[in-house]
């Protein structure tokens, strides 16, 4: 127990004699997390977007003015492969779009005569029935237009694959700083009291009591940095996705509170880790060499 | 703990032999001048014991530790039972008095209260308890000297040994030195002393071991510094 004491007390002298070194660890170590978890939250987002998209598996097609919904939907019906087959008179739709528009609904006069067609909307069971529908709709002489987010996934997926990635790389490359930043200024403490480690050992310390307020020293500065990261990263993302959401109300942002706190929770998890790693490496070495006979 | 050296060179590199098959038995409780010319090889023979190097050769055995194969773990408990006083005192300068003789309490787990007695006592035993807030750079090399017996000492190690201790220090300085370890001696440690200094060695009468290039070319007991023996 006083062993636990004593190892508290010369990890925040460590922490503390050389408190610039610190903060400059601290600020850095931030840095790289929130470039981490900016590139997690872009392709979570991406992955989120084309779930969406993903989810419609639903083809709308606009059939001509006039044409009978319902004759026009017992054709389609047997088409097969079909899940739910949703008719949309006119009106409706354009109820559906002042729903949507909300507080702005009043643009939707300005469209004077109601121009929406009447609309089937068919959800099929995979992504895969979705071409050969459309094309058997568009051959169909009551329907005008055919829309389906085939392509729109496909383009999203690409996007998503690359955004994927992107942060694949920024992972690696962040890691790889954090690593070192921090090797670093556990190395800088380990050499400033190579003296004191020397001694220490030979009079009888293990290895284990020298090495632990340098390992400590480290995981403590990870933490911190990338807790700071952490909450910097998701209190931004808070208020950058209400002002986007606002601008662009027809993009669905990734706003699961739950998810965002397990990226948070995941962020510090990595920054303890490779504190650890690093100055394990920092020190378990020079500790090795010392006690090391001639 | 009895030590038992059989048989140890050491070779360092570039062919530098310090230590040529030495010999070398000493009883718990005995106290020993190392003695012989400067390169002969006593601060080897020191560091063979301390561990801090390895025989090329030979076996060395501290109590129940084989040096030869003794593992990182076990070093460390075997290296609480020495008290080391380094030829050039090797002081944390930026650490107190109190705190130089502290650490090595702390580095075995003794608790804060226990660490505070034992340290106060023995600074009190060396004669340093009034410069314990000042750091070793404040301290005259005598007292430097005493800081690092009792940090040598503090954890009442079974074996001391003592790389010239007296080195650079007056005569009666040096008196006040050898008067400690042999009291220190007297509780019931060992005590190995390597020293130049023929004045205290003939003065304070114990077991004489002679090192010449790295042999022992003398052992006696309640020897003088240089016997009758003629080199
Ligand atoms: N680390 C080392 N590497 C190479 N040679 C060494 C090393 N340590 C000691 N030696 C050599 O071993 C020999 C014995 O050295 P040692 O320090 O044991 O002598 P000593 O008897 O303590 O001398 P002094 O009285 O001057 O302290 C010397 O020739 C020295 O150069
Ligand atoms: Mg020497």
């Amino acid at each position: 127990m006083s062993t636990f004491r004593y190892l508290m007390r010369d990890t925040f002298r460590l922490l503390f004699r050389h408190w610039g070194m610190s903060l400059l660890t601290l600020f850095s170590i931030s840095a790289v997390f929130f470039l981490l978890g900016a590139s997690s939250l872009l392709s979570l987002n991406a992955r989120h977007l084309l779930d969406n998209v993903e989810g419609q598996l639903t083809v709308q097609a606009y059939l001509k003015a006039g044409t009978d919904l319902a004759a026009a939907r017992d054709k389609v019906q047997s088409f097969g492969n079909i899940v739910q087959i949703t008719s949309v008179t006119p009106d409706e739709a354009l109820e559906r779009l002042k729903a949507r528009l909300g507080n702005r609904a009043e643009v939707v006069t300005l469209l004077g005569d109601n121009p929406l067609p009447p609309t089937l909307e068919i959800r099929v069971e995979r992504a895969s029935h979705v071409p050969p529908l459309a094309r058997r709709l568009v051959a169909m002489a009551e329907v005008d237009d055919v829309v389906y987010a085939g392509g729109l996934a496909e383009k999203l997926s690409r996007l998503s694959s690359f955004v994927g990635r992107l942060s694949m790389a920024i992972l690696v490359i962040a890691i790889v700083a954090a690593v070192m930043v921090l090797f670093n200024t556990v190395r800088m403490a380990v050499y400033s009291r190579r003296d004191e480690i020397h001694v220490m050992l030979q009079v009888g310390a293990t290895q284990t009591y020298v090495a632990l307020p340098f390992v400590l020293q480290g995981m403590l500065l990870g933490m911190a940095g990338a807790a700071l990261a952490a909450l910097t990263l998701l209190k931004g993302y808070a208020s950058a996705v209400d002002v986007l959401a606002s601008t662009m109300p027809f993009l669905q942002f990734l706003r699961d509170g739950a998810l965002l706190a397990r990226l948070g929770v995941v962020l510090v998890g990595a920054g303890i880790s490779l504190g650890w790693i690093a100055s394990w490496l920092a020190v378990v070495r020079f500790i090795r060499a010392a006690m090391k006979p001639l | 703990m009895d030590i038992r050296i059989s048989g140890v060179t050491k070779i360092f590199e570039g062919d530098i032999v310090a230590l040529d098959g030495v010999y070398l038995s000493v009883g718990a409780g005995e106290f020993v001048y190392l003695v012989g010319t400067t390169g002969s090889g006593k601060t080897t023979l020191l560091r063979v014991i301390s561990r801090e190097v390895l025989p090329t050769k030979g076996q060395v055995l501290v109590g129940e530790f084989d040096l030869r194969r003794i593992r990182y773990n076990d070093l460390a408990y075997y290296r609480r039972d020495l008290g080391i006083v380094f030829q050039d005192f090797r002081l944390l300068p930026h650490l107190t008095v109190f705190e130089n003789v502290a650490f090595i309490l702390e580095a075995m787990g003794v608790p804060p209260k226990e660490v505070r007695d034992r340290s106060g006592f023995i600074l009190e035993r060396v004669g340093m308890w009034h410069r314990r807030f000042l750091r070793p750079p404040q301290l005259s090399g005598g007292e430097q000297q005493r800081v690092a017996i009792a940090r040598a000492i503090v954890n009442a190690p079974a074996i001391l040994l003592a790389d010239e201790p007296t080195g650079n220090l007056d005569p009666r300085t040096s008196d006040e030195i050898v008067q400690l370890l042999t009291s220190i001696n007297a509780s019931g440690t060992t005590v190995i002393m390597a020293t130049h200094n023929q004045y205290l060695v003939d003065a304070y009468r114990h077991r004489v071991v002679e090192v010449h290039r790295g042999r022992i070319i003398r052992d006696e007991p309640q020897g003088r510094y240089m016997a009758d023996v003629d080199l």
